[in-house]
């Protein structure tokens, strides 16, 4: 449970506004994307003194103590500015080492993430479903000792993050291990993504040496999950509402046939009607996020709509964008395609939206 | 090799046994050559014999290239073209440059440009849009001022495919600025190859640069080289356009990775996802298949009533429909890849295709005039809807607002 005010949230957002709006520019994004690492360290030392990367965690471990709801707004911002640093991996991490219930762990593991240590999650292997059958990772216990064998896929900043929380099966059901970057037996090989913003890495691993995490299995990565996916569809909101208000701003100023292109009614409708989606979309992220952050009856169809709905709302606006634009839009010197590119990363993370669409129809009772 | 004199009359199984024969003795194949903006040099070689044995334009008239055929009897040497898997026939549908410069061309430009311009000798592009006139390529302000036997250019063009190879560009440009904005406009067959034109290359979503920049400092081109007479070049331009869209309307770049039967074959990629029996992929599958079809079903009742002599409004729907069929299979290669669409690269040729396709989509919705455009073109000629009003449409164009 959060144990921020609505006028924290306010301000921590604002000052997260800020910062991106100075230090994540468009030219910024352009520079970071062309190198191995994906982000820049001194942008990553500033959401650390900021005290974001400890966002979600509880204040107990050094965090402060925000839950899905601060996650969201923040992660809007993160949308909006294409923000790539592994901020949003790392609150997975924690979500899914609390959830562990290893106490122990999270001691040993939350104060380091507060604290600005990189940090992912690996869940699924090569078939990129994010389902438990998707899962490709087994570990095997010898003695006290955990080793894993297998392949994750798609894991976030996986080439780089220093902590890694492997989701893994074991004899009896799934399980959550510790690895570390460089661990003996691991190869991590970055994955070439058409988001030239996202880094992902397809992890290998050959009798890895893991610390397992508590008891907890599959249920704990479902809550991670649904952090993830508030998290996420905050993201897309964000980049949707901000990839319209560049291009309104567009249509108001070219001129075509002695008028503003955003007077005629083609282009007119077509804003209306992405303002629709991504309204829609800011409101189902938030939505999931407070229904999550409340446990409420509802939180599972709340945050399966959210999925999809942001999701597809993202898509719409970031294909649309390009389209309203014109050819300016078509050169690689134009931000548009920036968003379109995260757009359609976005839409696969976690699971396909018409995975979400059933899953929203079986939390509703059909 | 030389062109061949103007053959006599023949019936159509003469017609036919006669290219058969032809081919037979010369088409051997051609090495596979991707590069789309110049023709290689066996292919220059195979298109040299089959304008010079004149059945690159059958329809055309004797004197330039053609043997004056009726078009039922031209689409027999294309469709023993086609049957033979050869290229080169039936060019005077589909040749945009060809087409432009044998309806409005000076004898003179003719003599120059056009047997290039069929055999491939001669690259072409079109330098029409600008920074400030793209979906309004009326209000275009690169300038033509004649001096002596030829025009002086200056100003700029944006988005010119091909210019790089190109040896000439079709220009638009303004030659009366006294006059409403449609009245002014020339249109010209601009040598590229020349001090006064310097092409700056753009790097496009699609990471190509097929795109460019065109500036232009005291171009010249000869006044011979002017289609269609001083300030009538918005009447060429609607005929050049016409083509150009109804080309666009027929098919567009595929894959640019994959080359075997699952790269382009929708039903075989969701095959090979695994996806074939997913009752919504199917769904999905028979929709997006059926609008390929659908589009080549108008086309093709299209081209019928136009050999008939009626003009289609199906026609027009081409650009539009091939804009549809571009975006949606797109959307539906991302679908049965799933997670792997995220990645590109080497190692990764069917996301590569599913994502490169995902961008160049817009080649078709935006290039050759916007899906919008396209629209409001249906909604005004074809269907009869009265016209959005033109604000600048009757002023002298020295008073029009730019942007
Ligand atoms: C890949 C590619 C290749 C191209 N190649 C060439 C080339 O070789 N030569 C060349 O000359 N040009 C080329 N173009 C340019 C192309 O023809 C123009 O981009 C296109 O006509 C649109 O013009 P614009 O980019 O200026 O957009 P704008 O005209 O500024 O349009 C912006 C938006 O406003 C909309 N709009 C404008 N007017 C209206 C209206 N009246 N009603 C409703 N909506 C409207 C458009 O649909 C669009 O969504 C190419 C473009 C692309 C993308």
């Amino acid at each position: 449970m959060s144990t921020i005010t609505a006028e924290d949230r306010a301000a921590m957002t604002e000052s997260v506004r800020r910062l991106l709006a100075n230090q994540n520019t468009e030219a910024d994004v352009r520079r970071t994307m062309e190198t191995p690492q994906g982000y820049d360290d001194a942008l990553w030392a500033k959401l650390v003194e900021l005290g974001v990367t400890g966002l979600t965690i509880p204040t107990d471990y050094d965090g402060l103590g925000g839950g899905p709801v601060e996650l969201e707004r923040i992660m809007e911002e993160a949308g909006a500015a294409l923000l790539s640093a592994p901020l949003f991996s790392g609150a997975m991490a924690a979500a899914l080492i609390e959830a562990s219930g290893d106490t122990a762990a999270m001691q040993r593991l939350l104060p380091g993430i507060a604290g600005g240590r990189t940090a992912t999650v690996a869940f699924t292997g090569d078939a990129g479903t994010w389902t438990e059958d998707g899962v490709g990772v087994s570990a095997h216990a010898h003695g006290n000792h955990w080793a894993l064998d297998g392949v994750a896929s798609y894991v976030q900043h996986g080439a780089n993050a220093d902590l890694i929380i492997v989701v893994a099966k074991t004899h009896d059901g799934f399980a959550l291990f510790e690895v570390s970057q460089g661990a003996e037996g691991l190869t991590a090989e970055v994955l070439p993504t058409f988001d030239h913003t996202q880094r992902l890495a397809k992890l290998s691993f050959a009798h890895v040496d893991a610390t397992k995490l508590g008891t907890a299995g599959w249920e704990a990565v479902e809550r991670m999950r649904d952090v993830a996916l508030v998290g996420l569809a905050g993201e897309q909101a964000g980049g949707a509402r901000r990839v319209l208000e560049f291009t309104t701003q567009y249509a108001k100023q070219r001129i075509q046939f002695g008028r503003a292109i955003g007077s005629f009614q083609a282009i007119k409708h077509m804003a209306a009607d992405l303002l629709m989606e991504s309204e829609s979309a800011i409101s189902a992220a938030r939505a999931a996020a407070a229904a999550l952050a409340e446990n409420a009856a509802d939180k599972d169809a709340a945050v399966a709509l959210a999925a999809f709905a942001c999701a597809d709302a993202f898509s719409k606006v970031t294909a649309d964008a390009v389209q309203m634009h014109g050819g300016i839009a078509f050169t690689w010197a134009h931000p548009a395609h920036l968003y379109l590119r995260r757009a359609r990363a976005d839409a696969q993370l976690f699971g396909a939206a018409s995975m979400y669409r059933e899953r929203y129809l079986k939390a509703l009772g059909a | 090799m030389t062109l061949i004199p103007p053959p006599k009359a023949m019936s159509d199984d003469e017609l036919r046994s006669e290219v058969r024969a032809w081919l037979k003795d010369n088409w051997k194949g051609l090495p596979v050559s991707q590069d789309q903006w110049t023709s290689s040099p066996e292919r220059r070689a195979w298109m040299e014999k089959v304008v010079d044995a004149r059945w690159a334009v059958n329809r055309w008239p004797v004197e330039w290239f053609g043997r004056g055929l009726s078009d039922p009897q031209a689409k027999i040497v294309e469709e023993e073209f086609r049957a033979a898997r050869a290229l080169g026939a039936g060019l005077d549908k589909s040749q945009l440059y060809a087409i432009t410069a044998l309806a409005f061309g000076t004898d003179v430009m003719k003599n120059h440009v056009l047997k290039g311009i069929l055999t491939g000798n001669v690259n072409m592009c079109l330098l029409y849009s600008e920074p400030g006139a793209g979906s309004d390529l009326a209000g275009v302000r690169t300038r033509a001022v004649r001096d002596g036997d030829d025009f002086v250019v200056n100003g700029q063009k944006v988005w010119t495919s091909g210019a790089m190879t190109a040896d000439y560009g079709m220009l638009i440009a303004r030659t009366d600025w006294d006059v409403p904005k449609h009245n002014g406009i020339s249109f010209f067959f601009l040598p590229m190859k020349q001090k006064g034109v310097e092409v700056r290359p753009l790097r496009q979503v699609t990471d190509e640069s097929h795109f460019n920049e065109v500036f232009f400092t005291d171009a010249r081109v000869p006044a011979e080289f002017l289609l269609g007479g001083l300030n009538n070049g918005w009447r060429v331009l609607q005929t050049a356009l016409a083509y150009e869209r109804s080309v666009m309307g027929d098919g567009a770049r595929g894959p640019r990775r994959g080359d075997d039967k699952a790269s382009t074959d929708m039903i075989a990629l969701a095959r090979e996802a695994g996806k074939l029996n997913d009752p919504l992929v199917r769904q999905d599958l028979a929709k997006v298949l059926s609008y390929r079809k659908l589009n080549a079903l108008n086309n093709a009742r299209a081209k019928a009533d136009l050999a008939t002599g009626t003009s289609s409004p199906i026609m027009s729907l081409g650009k539009l429909a091939m804009s549809r069929i571009l975006h949606e299979e797109a959307r539906l290669r991302t679908t049965l890849l799933g997670a792997g669409s995220m990645l590109e690269g080497d190692a990764h040729p069917r996301a590569d295709d599913a994502n490169f396709l995902a961008l160049n989509a817009y080649f078709t919705s935006i290039g050759g005039g916007t899906d919008q455009i396209q629209r409001n073109i249906i909604g005004e000629r074809v269907l009869g809807l009265p016209k959005e009003p033109e604000v600048d449409r009757t002023i002298p164009f020295k008073d029009v607002r730019a942007g």
